[in-house]
């Protein structure tokens, strides 16, 4: 009874650590001037899916992408659920029928960081390691 | 067969060499706006055994066939975008190099739930109307033939009016509600399917339109990545040409269409199906005389992404037709209806380029008033079933 106890607890442990290393590793951040701390997974799905340009709060916001890397494969999978040829198609598909536009996309966290900084209303997202320096980092409800 | 597969190949080698100017020459700044510039130039080539298809020779392989459009786009404040799209195409007798304004859209946010967009507008109506005529965003070469046929899809790709659209939260984890409303006129090319299988019967159409309307609703249910929905239009067409040496007009009495569907999406899988009812009744040969169609539809198809580069798919497409003018009844004959076999591969080189290379198992060829890809023109006899392998390339940027 007692290993077995200690193996729930292990598994539980493990279970734990893996969740956090996962958590951690995106972190969604924003312009200073974006006046929300939290977002929910929905709302921010359908800001990069275009669907809304502001938050909640009636934040406008402005979506950015990065163009490849474990933190924009760690997003889509977190809360997009598409992989990153199933995104581009479907930015494709909003712009050759008039009903979107391609969303900013840079090359790396420091790119984003440094776009994000100075765009107002962006928002993007940078690995769980990355400095976040000149940003918001906004908590996912 | 070598000389027109050689046009395929040639336009393939263009398209490359095209590609690494043109992939960095999108964006522009004019004062504070940014206008977007993006096109795509699609170059196919088609062989088939039993029945010529699509308006071409493709018993001895035909490489006639090449779309390609450039878009503009630019957003004028935070809740207004303007964009733009010019089309041409040459599938076999289709387009013949005549372009046509795709799309030209002004869109003006008001809410997230509540937006409208007006000029010419592509049309929402099932899965992919509006995304038909860009091969690049799909697994297949050529989508379920039985849903969205080719040679007619012109007819309601888009309208000339108005939507008014939006998306709503349904809360407590329900998933989300978008609907589309619309209405507007619908210009038909006289270098589409239904004017070219009117020529084979003596009527030379000058110009065929009409008012339509209608609306789709679908829904992001909370099972992630299930989406289901419904479309239905409406349409009040005439049709005005040339018969036998005299003016001839046609006139609907009643023309819709219902569209059902739904998409599953998990990881690399995606699964699609849609079924269709288009209903047609008109008066023709001057009102003289009356025709009802019938035709119901559905696919059902499944792709999966392997990696980055490789996709593989498959549909089964189930098209049927009546017609009470042309006195088909037994939709279990091969001119009553088209079932169609398909398996496909696609290998995206980069973002940018693809090619495709796809095998069609046809049985039947379906020809009716709403045609589905095969005439007399190129059939003076039609064989009961067809064999075809498609090869695609795309680009776009």
């Amino acid at each position: 009874m007692k290993r077995i106890r200690l193996f729930l607890i292990a598994v539980l442990f493990v279970a734990f650590a893996l969740v956090s290393v996962h958590a951690a590793s995106v972190k969604v951040i924003a312009n200073a001037s974006v006046a929300a701390t939290a977002v929910s997974a929905d709302e921010l799905r359908s800001v990069f899916l275009e669907e809304k340009d502001a938050l909640a709060d009636g934040s406008r916001v402005e979506a950015v992408i990065e163009k490849g890397g474990p933190a924009h494969e760690a997003f889509l999978k977190e809360y997009l659920d598409k992989s990153d040829s199933a995104l581009q198609s479907y930015y494709r598909s909003l712009v050759f029928t008039g009903k979107g536009a391609m969303p900013k996309t840079v090359g790396s966290d420091a790119e984003m960081v440094a776009y994000v900084a100075k765009t107002k209303g962006a928002i993007g997202y940078v690995g769980g390691d990355a400095s976040a320096e000149g940003v918001k980092t906004l908590q996912v409800k | 067969m070598k000389s027109r597969l050689g046009h395929f190949v040639l336009a393939a080698a263009t398209i490359a060499c095209l590609l690494p100017a043109a992939l960095y020459a999108q964006d522009i700044k004019v004062w504070d706006h940014t206008i977007a510039f993006h096109g795509f130039l699609t170059q196919g080539g088609i062989y088939t055994a039993g029945n010529n298809w699509l308006t071409m020779d493709t018993n001895n392989g035909s490489g006639a066939f090449t779309e390609m459009g450039l878009n503009v786009s630019t957003k004028l404040t935070d809740k207004i975008r303007i964009s733009a799209q010019v089309y041409d195409h040459n599938i076999g007798q289709l387009g013949q190099w005549h372009p046509t304004l795709d799309f030209a859209t002004l869109d003006y946010k008001f809410k997230p739930w509540l937006s409208i967009r007006f000029g010419k507008v592509k049309t929402t109506l099932g899965l992919f109307t509006d995304t038909q005529d860009l091969d690049f965003l799909h697994a297949f070469a050529l989508m379920p033939q039985g849903i969205y046929p080719i040679d007619v899809r012109d007819a309601d790709i888009a309208h000339l009016g108005g939507d008014i659209y939006g998306t709503i939260s349904l809360g407590h984890k329900m998933g989300s509600l978008s609907y589309t409303g619309w209405g507007g006129h619908r210009y038909d090319s006289i270098y589409s399917g239904y004017p070219y299988f009117l020529q084979a019967r003596g009527t030379q159409e000058l110009r065929y339109d009409g008012t339509q309307y209608g609306g789709d609703l679908r829904w992001n249910t909370p099972l992630k990545g299930l989406l289901v929905g419904a479309s239905r239009l409406d349409e009040d067409l005439s049709g005005y040409g040339i018969r036998l040496g005299a003016p001839n007009h046609e006139q609907s009495k009643k023309d819709f269409t219902d569209q059902f569907y739904g998409e599953f999406t998990y990881r690399n899988l995606t699964i699609d199906a849609e079924i269709k009812r288009f209903y047609r009744d008109h008066l023709i040969r001057n009102l003289t005389a009356e025709d009802s169609s019938n035709v119901h539809s559905w696919y059902v198809s499944g792709s999966y992404r392997l990696n980055k580069w490789v996709q593989l798919g498959s549909y089964y497409s189930h098209y049927t037709i009546t017609s009470t003018f042309l006195q088909i009844t037994d939709t279990s004959t091969p001119g009553g209806h088209d079932y169609d076999k398909v398996v496909t591969g696609r290998v995206d080189i980069n973002r940018f380029l693809n090619f495709k290379l796809e095998g069609h198992f046809l049985d039947g060829y379906g020809f009716g008033p709403y045609p589905n890809g095969f005439y007399p023109q190129q059939n003076p006899v039609f064989a009961p079933s067809t064999k075809a392998l498609v090869l695609l390339s795309s680009f776009n940027f």
